[in-house]
């Protein structure tokens, strides 16, 4: 029982187990269903909980695990997410055209058609040509190879390039964040053909299923999620588990002893690094479906950073911790943003959570950073604790 | 025939006669041009009244452009004060004034084209004028829009100067007017040849009006002044274009003219014998609308080779509007020696502007740098630090109306402010975490989070502005070309006053000595009886109170919001990355690699300054690679991690 994947990882159970009773309640709680508990859009906001606690857990193992501090996991989550989008928007944009072009007099010759998808995508940019970019964009299995490979690729040069050279700790960090930056900055160009700030919108309608309502497709897109969720929980608890985790955590605690060991650490690190990449990029392209619009101010620098706010708050080193962390923050933070908190009156004051939430999150932040290094997930430390203590 | 004769004579001796001192004669001769002048008839009138040389026309054509010119019912002229219904009237040669009712007198009113004309014979005399102004407003006229007719008139004036800036003025523009309508082609040369050492855009406007070209396309090389012949082939649709133009060959069919010809011949379902439905073809299309044009019943296809043979039966010029080919060819010697110099100037020029931006980067770095060299703690809030100075010297604006004084204060206060933020910072927050550098991030990110939120609840998301002393307003203008705002020169001498002050706290106080030590080895410093958590607080402070001086000086060329310190907050660590950790120098050095590499990149793209920063980050990311510890390694014991 003890080397069993389940007796390594009793968590990972509990998890598909809770994941599973949750899916089923608020399925049978939809609108889809007829049951009017759980409104379309809040079960949007569920499904898209769910695409963000998969990009914690993929940040936790890079980070909690592996110690490396990476403030690029969300730009691979929004790279994910545009290589979706691209087909999503090419593929409606093309329904569209032929259907107008259908009663034309003459039937359209391809180059027409291409042409009218261009002016209707690009138009907001002032063009009407398609950019290398968008060269692969009119095939699914094409772009759902990129959702992948895009970030693995970007992942496994950039780590390469800075594992090599040992480039450790916070100038990782800082250089992580250049490259988010790069990123989110080469994303905003109009020339970079991603149609700039106006990012890539409409992408709730999924082409060829048109006839399927919006109710029904977030319930899919939520099943999607969930189960996504669930099979990159057992891949990381797989990944963590066994030889190959405890090299992990080794590299995490003394990179150097383990290097002395005879171990090849930089293939180890990128390796990690380069398999959260390809999970974040999926992770992206579950949740832009169900977000309906993507813009580069989605990959910017601070998401990054949020991410690792979530799963520090929801402890680090346990991939449960990463879920708690992303579905409590996340789902705090649109609780309190979206107005829907009620205000505070103190009387020569009153504190509105739309501008206050922010100031009372980075404080809990430091305050946890400082006193609760384990997290909400610490709390379950405890409970076994206890048990242990009266057992 | 001899009264005849006699009656000539008269007339001409009594024109000279009045000549030498009234007006009056002389306009009522052309009552008819200057009563209701066109822009021809007009230049006879002027042209007596110039050649009378009587001292009133100055006045008189004055008047007339500003519409003050009246005329009675019996033709005589007046300059006259509209008043109500009332009219001052002023003879116009005795000066004498007098009141009359409106009715019996008709206000002329000449247009702006014979304004024009009345302005350029104005010029001469007003170039001659006793008062200074409205010589240099006349020169400046001349400058505005110079004509041929003006040139003599500005060299007549020349020698009889006596303000010495206006006569180099004169000369000045007497040269470039000489280049353009000088009479004689060598004096044109000569004049054009002495404009190559000149980089003022006037100059290089006279040089390229010399040689402005007219493009046009014939069927063989015209005669004249030939700038240039167009190879067609390198741009053949364009080229097309241009004979479409010239109506030397019938436009080419779009996809879409081709679509409405083919719709509007449908029979049935077929057209020219192809079916309809076929018609997603582009081939097919092709061959229905070349039968439908062997019907007659559309104009010729033009293919690529049709098109290509219309192109090269046709020459493509560009003809020089200036017939001289000596001129021309001096001209063109000028310029090119002129651009040479000018893209010299320019070269100056970005480097003024990359320092400046390199002293940004160092002033906004060297903060952290101090923090990250000695603690080895990143402070991601540094950033915040500077937004932090900069609404502090908004603040103290509000207080101290008076720019000068309230940047004395602000200066100062910003350190103040956020040396205690720091201080405060460090022993809340950083102590607790010197074992845990990662962690410190996230920390100091937390705050900076928060402070961000904080200043937006406080001071609004709108931009709030830093005003900077009228002293830096403006630029210091060296020539046409380069010229470098006073504000970025302050910013500068403060990044060196920063230096020099940073460098003689590290290597010439005890605290430096101390700092020092700690950053070398916190635990033998220790044991040498340095309290290392003093010495880490007064860094922290430093460094946090440099930010805030910073941010002052960042806020007085771009505006206070919330978000200014995230602007800079990638840059500065890149800068202190590339430069190396915990060394001064490394943090200027990184500074100017950034600042000179950023500014290099944009004027290669000038359209995407977006651009510059992303491949900026590219090559900080790549240069890591090569020199992992930044271009100021420390070596030996320090270097340790």
């Amino acid at each position: 029982m003890q080397n069993t994947f389940i007796g390594k990882n009793p968590s990972v159970l509990w998890f598909l187990l809770g994941l599973s009773v949750f899916t089923v309640v608020v399925t049978l709680c939809s609108e889809a269903l007829g049951a009017d508990i759980i409104s379309t859009s809040f079960l949007k906001t569920l499904g898209k909980t769910l695409c963000l606690c998969l990009v914690a857990i993929a940040m936790d193992v890079v980070w909690g695990y592996c110690g490396i501090l990476s403030l690029g996991h969300f730009a691979f989550f929004g790279i994910g997410g545009y290589a979706i989008g691209m087909w999503l928007m090419y593929a409606r944009t093309e329904d569209i055209v032929v259907a107008s072009l259908q009663n034309a007099t003459l039937p359209p010759t391809p180059d027409e058609v291409t042409t009218a998808i261009g002016s209707q995508i690009f138009g907001v940019v002032g063009s009407s040509d398609f950019p290398m970019i968008w060269a692969l964009s009119h095939s699914l299995t094409l772009q759902l190879l990129a959702v992948v490979l895009v970030p693995g690729l970007l992942a496994l040069v950039f780590g390469w390039l800075a594992f090599r050279s040992r480039v450790t700790g916070v100038y990782l960090s800082i250089l992580t964040q250049a490259m988010t930056l790069a990123l989110s900055l080469y994303f905003f160009q109009n020339d970079t053909g991603l149609r700039g700030n106006n990012g890539l919108s409409g992408l709730q309608n999924v082409p060829g299923l048109e006839a399927v309502s919006q109710a029904t497709l977030s319930l899919w897109f939520f099943w999607g999620s969930a189960f996504a969720l669930g099979a990159g929980y057992v891949l990381f608890a797989w990944i963590v588990s066994g030889k190959l985790g405890s090299v992990i955590r080794a590299i995490r605690d003394n990179e150097a002893r383990v290097r002395f060991l005879g171990y090849h650490v930089e293939s180890y690190k990128l390796f990690v690094f380069t398999v959260t990449a390809m999970v974040a990029g999926i992770a992206g392209a579950l949740y832009y479906p169900q977000a309906g619009i993507i813009n580069p101010a989605e990959i910017a620098p601070i998401a990054s950073i949020y991410l690792a706010v979530w799963v520090a708050i929801g402890g680090r080193g346990r991939l449960y911790g990463a879920v708690i962390g992303a579905a409590v923050v996340s789902l705090m933070s649109s609780w309190f943003t979206g107005g829907a908190a009620p205000d505070i009156n103190l009387g020569f004051y009153v504190v509105q959570w739309t501008d206050w939430w922010l100031v009372l999150l980075g404080l809990t932040f430091v305050v946890v950073t400082l006193f609760f290094p384990k997290g909400i997930g610490g709390v379950f430390d405890l409970i076994a604790k206890r048990k242990g203590d009266t057992a | 025939m001899r009264h005849a004769f006699l009656a000539l004579m008269i007339l001409m001796g009594s024109v000279l006669a009045v000549s030498a001192q009234t007006l009056q004669p002389i306009l009522q001769t052309h009552t008819d041009e200057i009563a209701s002048p066109s822009r021809n008839s007009v230049s006879v009138a002027l042209d007596d009244l110039v050649a009378s040389g009587v001292p009133q026309v100055t006045d008189f054509l004055e008047q007339w452009v500003e519409r003050n010119i009246w005329q009675r019912d019996d033709g005589v002229f007046y300059i006259a004060v509209e008043d109500g219904d009332e009219l001052t009237l002023t003879d116009i040669d005795t000066g004498a004034q007098s009141m009359a009712p409106a009715a019996g007198f008709t206000q002329l009113r000449p247009n702006g084209g014979v304004r024009r004309v009345i302005g350029t014979a104005l010029v001469q005399f007003q170039l001659l004028d006793p008062d200074l102004t409205r010589r240099e407003t006349a020169v400046a006229s001349i400058a505005r829009r110079p004509e041929a007719g003006q040139l003599a008139p500005l060299l007549a004036s020349i020698d009889g100067e006596t303000d010495a800036a206006l006569k180099a003025r004169k000369v000045q523009l007497a040269n470039f007017m000489s280049a353009r309508f000088a009479d004689s082609p060598a004096d044109r040369i000569a004049a054009i040849t002495s404009l190559s050492a000149d980089t003022s855009v006037e100059a290089r406007a006279v040089l390229n009006q010399i040689l402005s070209t007219s493009s046009g396309v014939a069927e063989r090389a015209p005669d004249g002044n030939i700038a240039m012949i167009h190879d067609p082939m390198l741009d053949p649709e364009a080229s097309y274009g241009l004979l479409v133009e010239a109506d030397l060959a019938p436009p080419r069919q779009t996809p879409s003219d081709i679509r409405t010809t083919l719709e509007a011949n449908i029979d049935a379902d077929t057209i020219a014998g192809f079916a309809v439905a076929e018609m997603n073809d582009p081939a097919k299309r092709e061959a229905a609308y070349a039968a439908l044009s062997d019907a007659g019943l559309a104009p010729l296809l033009i293919t690529a080779p049709v098109r290509d043979a219309a192109l090269s039966a046709h020459v493509f010029y560009d003809l020089y509007d200036e017939d001289d080919v000596e001129i021309t060819a001096a001209a063109s010697i000028a310029l090119r020696s002129v651009e040479t110099r000018v893209s010299t100037a320019q070269a100056v020029d970005l480097t003024l502007d990359a320092l400046s931006l390199a002293s940004i980067f160092f002033l906004a770095a060297i903060g952290l740098a101090i923090t990250f060299g000695v603690m080895g703690v990143i402070n991601m809030a540094h950033g915040e630090f500077i937004m932090m100075g900069a609404y502090t010297g908004f603040v103290v604006q509000q207080f101290i109306p008076n720019y000068t004084v309230s940047i004395i204060v602000a200066l100062p206060l910003a350190f103040a402010v956020t040396f205690a933020a720091g201080v405060a910072m460090e022993r809340l927050v950083i102590r607790h975490l010197y074992h845990r550098p990662l962690e410190t991030l996230l920390a100091t990110f937390g705050i900076s989070i928060a402070l961000q939120q904080l200043a937006k609840n406080i001071f609004g998301t709108q931009a709030r502005p830093l005003t900077s002393p009228d002293w830096l307003a403006g630029a210091w203008v060296l020539n046409d070309v380069i010229q470098i705002s006073y504000i970025r020169i302050a910013i500068f001498v403060l990044a060196l006053i920063f230096l020099g002050l940073i460098l003689y706290i590290l290597k010439r106080t005890r605290l430096g000595l101390e700092v020092r030590a700690v950053t070398q080895n916190p635990g033998m410093a220790s044991s040498m009886g340095i309290n290392p958590d003093r010495i880490n607080m007064m860094t922290f402070g430093l460094g946090s109170g440099i930010a805030g001086i910073a941010g002052v000086a960042i806020g007085l060329y771009a505006k206070v919001t919330s978000e200014m310190g995230s602007d800079y907050i990638v840059q500065s660590f890149m800068t202190v990355v590339v430069g190396g950790v915990g060394n001064v120098w490394g943090t200027l050095a990184g500074a100017a690699m950034i600042g000179f590499g950023q500014k290099g990149i944009e004027w290669l793209n000038p359209s995407n300054t977006l651009a510059a920063q992303t491949y900026m980050i590219l090559f900080v990311i790549l240069f890591i690679q090569f020199r992992p510890k930044g271009i100021v390694a420390l070596k030996g014991r320090a270097a340790g991690d």
